[in-house]
């Protein structure tokens, strides 16, 4: 009774022209920063921040919010059109989302991907609504063992990602790891792999590679056919725009491992949604009739990770928002801006805050459906995209991507970066090797690096540490992913020799 | 005749320092002022700069408008390189934080210090408190201390970089009490603050604002403060001094900065700025908010206050075993 008083309570103040006014601001704001790679929702909240000072705090959370999660759907679209990430959290959409594409399914890409983020972004203001409190203690739970496990179960997924050849995908995996130590060390503050470069300092950050091995591979390999390059197929006619309903019913499974995988490494404060995305795709890849169609353009390849982007939201405002504690970088600023405002987040914020609270919550299922509005409707313009010839596109995407790089940082080193790990994406691409394992190995294996450290100077370096109950559990499902496809190779020799002998 | 030229140059002279302090009391800024930042957008320092912007447009204290770039990386070496390109550019000024001292000491790729840059003056200390899970046995300091000197090794604080205040502490008081712990690092503040409320170390440093509510929550007790006096919020806490612990604690400042070649005009205008800006309601509000210690101070003597945490640092890297490479 009193969660519906409260959800009432926060309709009536998130019902208000000013509210409304400000939700729909933030969520068209986070959908086109969505669409610009390089600028993320971090950046812009924090350059926003100073006008919100000017307004009333309720409308301006709403807003920030709106543009939080408003950016997680526009991040797919040129991943799937352009093979250029829009956010961290997008860059696993690019294996399926531009296979999809150039099949002339850009517009069902789309689509899904909005329909997928409305189902798990609403998913996740539900959980965050229902179940926050329990949820918040058991993420206290989690620490660096379990975070060690839950990033070698995500680097096990690296079988699931490969191609034609493991040992291929593990090589690439490995330089994603190695890319991953460069920088201060920050147990050591030494320095690894900086070459005397005061940028290297800091590391790489991910996008740079992302943006790089993707989107600027495709330019290098599609210059040099022969050919002129393909202008991909424009679907025509609204019904070709949007999903099937046998591609509603292909994703049934992705909607439901997006929205939990999603939700729950979000309440996470050591996780993000780049692994999340990362995760269920893995997830939905394992336990899909027919994993022989990811990378190809399978349609649950787009769901299950832009859904669980979206229902990470919801997870990683229940540390924030329940006990104060900031998982990632925007929720950071998040806390940073609701002091400001005169807010005391923490744990007796709700208690304090009801009306922020419920006028939030109420907000972002409004914000989730004005999204689902919005994008389903661009889905038709964006896909006219596509009828831009190949001259025209490449130098485009070319554009696009430098200008995202620069202007999160304003440095030309990362220019210089960026046409590297472009050459990097060529070459891959040349010799056959997949680009999705070097970018997990990237996104993972700092965090398993500091995580194992950290557990092993927690128990004075005794590795039975790693063998807690929650990620023994872990680990043996990793075990388990990496042992079974020698057992399907090892059945597919015997079958060859039965086959021979008979 | 060399008489006479000597007076000649003795009032050429005289009219040079009239002139400069005209020039001292006139400049003020024609354009759009950068204040260059170690951080992306939201990292600490840029939201500092962001608020300083939006409080010296309200409080009217400045004829144009300032804007913040963020030029990341390096634990503050490729912003000092930025603001030291700027050679003599009198509208551009930087934030600098106790990172850009520490960072330099223990990496030798920065080419450039926060020493190659002209101080122009200090904003604010940030002060900190330790604290243990309410329910930890732990009321005091020295109930801590005395565990980690009968058994050595087994407790635990969280943290964030080895050469960050929150290893420099547990150093001097290992060092100076002969106690032992285990010093494990986080990235971010937010999970230094999950490890403590999940039980999976003992103490932490931690910022009196973000305590602050944790503790009326009945989370976690705060059992000392690294300040010179006892902070507002936290009455009942002893100093490390007050609980016997009189160690160095290396404050943690918030200061402005300047190239190096800036005219002494351009240098002066702002020091006056950031002087007016510390007594406007909008300043001790936002001091007040984030429970921080007032830490201003003129050019000259933020250039000693540098130097000296330098010293500190590098004494207690020293005593660490980190690697010092200047």
């Amino acid at each position: 009774m009193e969660l519906l008083a409260g959800l009432l309570h926060g309709f009536q103040v998130a019902l208000t022209p000013a509210a409304l006014m400000m939700c729909v601001v933030g969520v068209v704001l986070g959908t086109v920063i969505g669409v610009l790679p390089g600028l993320g929702p971090s950046a812009t909240i924090a350059m926003l921040l100073p006008l919100t000072f000017k307004l009333e705090p309720t409308g301006a959370m709403i807003m920030l919010a709106g543009i939080y999660y408003g950016a997680k759907y526009g991040g797919s679209t040129t991943s799937i059109l352009l093979n250029v990430p829009g956010e961290s959290s997008s860059v696993v959409t690019c294996i399926d989302g531009y296979q999809m594409a150039r099949k002339g399914r850009a517009g069902p890409a789309l689509g899904m991907a909005a329909i997928a983020s409305f189902i798990a972004g609403t998913f996740g203001v539900v959980a965050l609504m229902l179940v926050a409190p329990p949820l918040a203690r058991l993420s206290l739970a989690f620490s660096a063992p379990e975070y060690f496990a839950l990033m070698v179960l995500g680097l096990a997924m690296v079988v699931l990602l490969a191609g034609e050849s493991l040992t291929k995908a593990l090589l690439a995996m490995f330089v994603g790891l190695w890319i991953a130590t460069m920088g201060t060390d920050l147990f050591s503050a030494t320095s690894r792999f900086t070459f005397g470069q005061a940028e290297l300092l800091g590391g790489i950050d991910f996008i740079i590679v992302a943006i790089g091995v993707f989107a600027l591979g495709e330019v290098l390999g599609a210059l040099e056919g022969e050919k002129p390059a393909e202008v991909l197929p424009v679907p025509k006619g609204w019904r070709n725009l949007m999903p099937t309903w046998d591609d509603m019913k292909r994703c049934r499974f992705a909607f439901v491992n997006g929205s939990l995988v999603g939700f729950f490494i979000g309440i996470l404060p050591g996780a993000g949604s780049t692994i999340a995305s990362f995760m269920s795709y893995g997830i939905e890849k394992g336990f899909s009739k027919h994993p022989e169609e990811f990378g190809h353009g399978a349609i649950e390849g787009v769901a299950a990770p832009e859904g669980a982007n979206n229902a990470e939201t919801g997870g990683a405002l229940v540390p924030l928002l329940t006990l104060g504690i900031p998982g990632s970088n925007t929720t950071a600023i998040l806390l940073a801006a609701l002091v400001l405002w005169g807010f005391k987040p923490g744990p007796l914020f709700i208690q304090d805050s009801p009306e922020l609270f419920w006028g939030l919550v109420a907000s972002m299922y409004i914000g989730n459906v004005l999204l689902l509005i919005l994008n389903l409707p661009l889905v038709a313009v964006f896909a006219q995209l596509l009828r831009i010839p190949g001259y025209m596109m490449y130098p485009l995407v070319l554009g696009v991507s430098i200008v995202g790089v620069y202007s999160v940082s304003s440095s030309m080193f990362h220019l210089y970066l960026l046409a590297g790990f472009g050459l990097l994406g060529y070459v891959m691409r040349k010799l056959d090797y997949p680009s999705a394992p070097l970018v997990l190995g990237l996104v993972l294996g700092d965090s398993m690096e500091k995580a194992l450290r950290q557990s092993l100077m927690m128990s004075g370096g005794e590795i039975s540490i790693l063998f807690r109950p929650i990620p023994s559990v872990l680990l043996a499902f990793a075990a388990l992913l990496l042992v079974v496809p020698l057992f399907k190779k090892f059945n597919a020799v015997r079958v060859q020799v039965i086959d021979k002998e008979a | 005749m060399k008489l006479a030229a000597m007076a000649v140059r003795a009032a050429v002279g005289a009219a040079a320092i009239a002139a400069a302090a005209i020039a001292h009391a006139d400049w003020a800024p024609t354009k759009t002022v950068d204040i260059i930042v170690h951080t992306g957008p939201g990292g600490g320092n840029d939201l500092l700069a962001r608020a300083v912007v939006t409080m010296i447009e309200k409080e009217k204290l400045s004829p144009v408008r300032m804007q913040v770039i963020n030029k990341p990386g390096g634990n503050g070496a490729v912003a000092a390189a930025a603001i030291y390109e700027k050679k003599d550019d009198p509208h551009t000024i930087g934030f600098i934080t106790s990172v850009w001292i520490a960072g330099p000491l223990t990496t030798s790729e920065a080419k450039i210090t926060v020493h190659d840059l002209k101080p122009i003056a200090g904003l604010i200390l940030e002060p900190a408190v330790f604290a243990v899970r309410a329910d930890s046995p732990f009321k005091t300091l020295k109930d801590f201390i005395e565990v980690a000197k009968a058994k050595p090794g087994t407790l635990k604080q969280s943290g964030g970089s080895v050469t960050s205040r929150d290893n420099i502490v547990r150093q001097s008081l290992q060092h100076a009490t002969g106690a032992k712990w285990q010093f494990v690092s986080f990235q971010g503040g937010g999970e230094r603050l999950a490890a403590l409320l999940g039980g999976h170390v003992d103490i932490m440093v931690i910022e009196p604002q973000e305590a602050g509510e944790q503790v009326r929550a009945g989370k976690i007790r705060v059992i000392a403060q690294l300040t010179e006096k006892r902070l507002a919020g936290y009455p009942d806490a002893p100093t490390l001094k007050e609980a016997g612990y009189d160690v160095t604690t290396t404050p943690q400042i918030r200061a402005v900065v300047a190239p190096p070649q800036q005219p002494a005009e351009a240098s002066a205008y702002y020091e006056k700025l950031f002087a007016k800006l510390k007594d406007t309601p909008s300043w001790k509000k936002y001091i007040h908010d984030n429970q921080l210690e007032e830490g201003f101070s003129t050019g000259p003597e933020l250039k000693k206050t540098i130097g000296q945490i330098e010293k500190e640092l590098r004494e207690v890297y020293t005593q660490a075993g980190i690697k010092v490479v200047r």
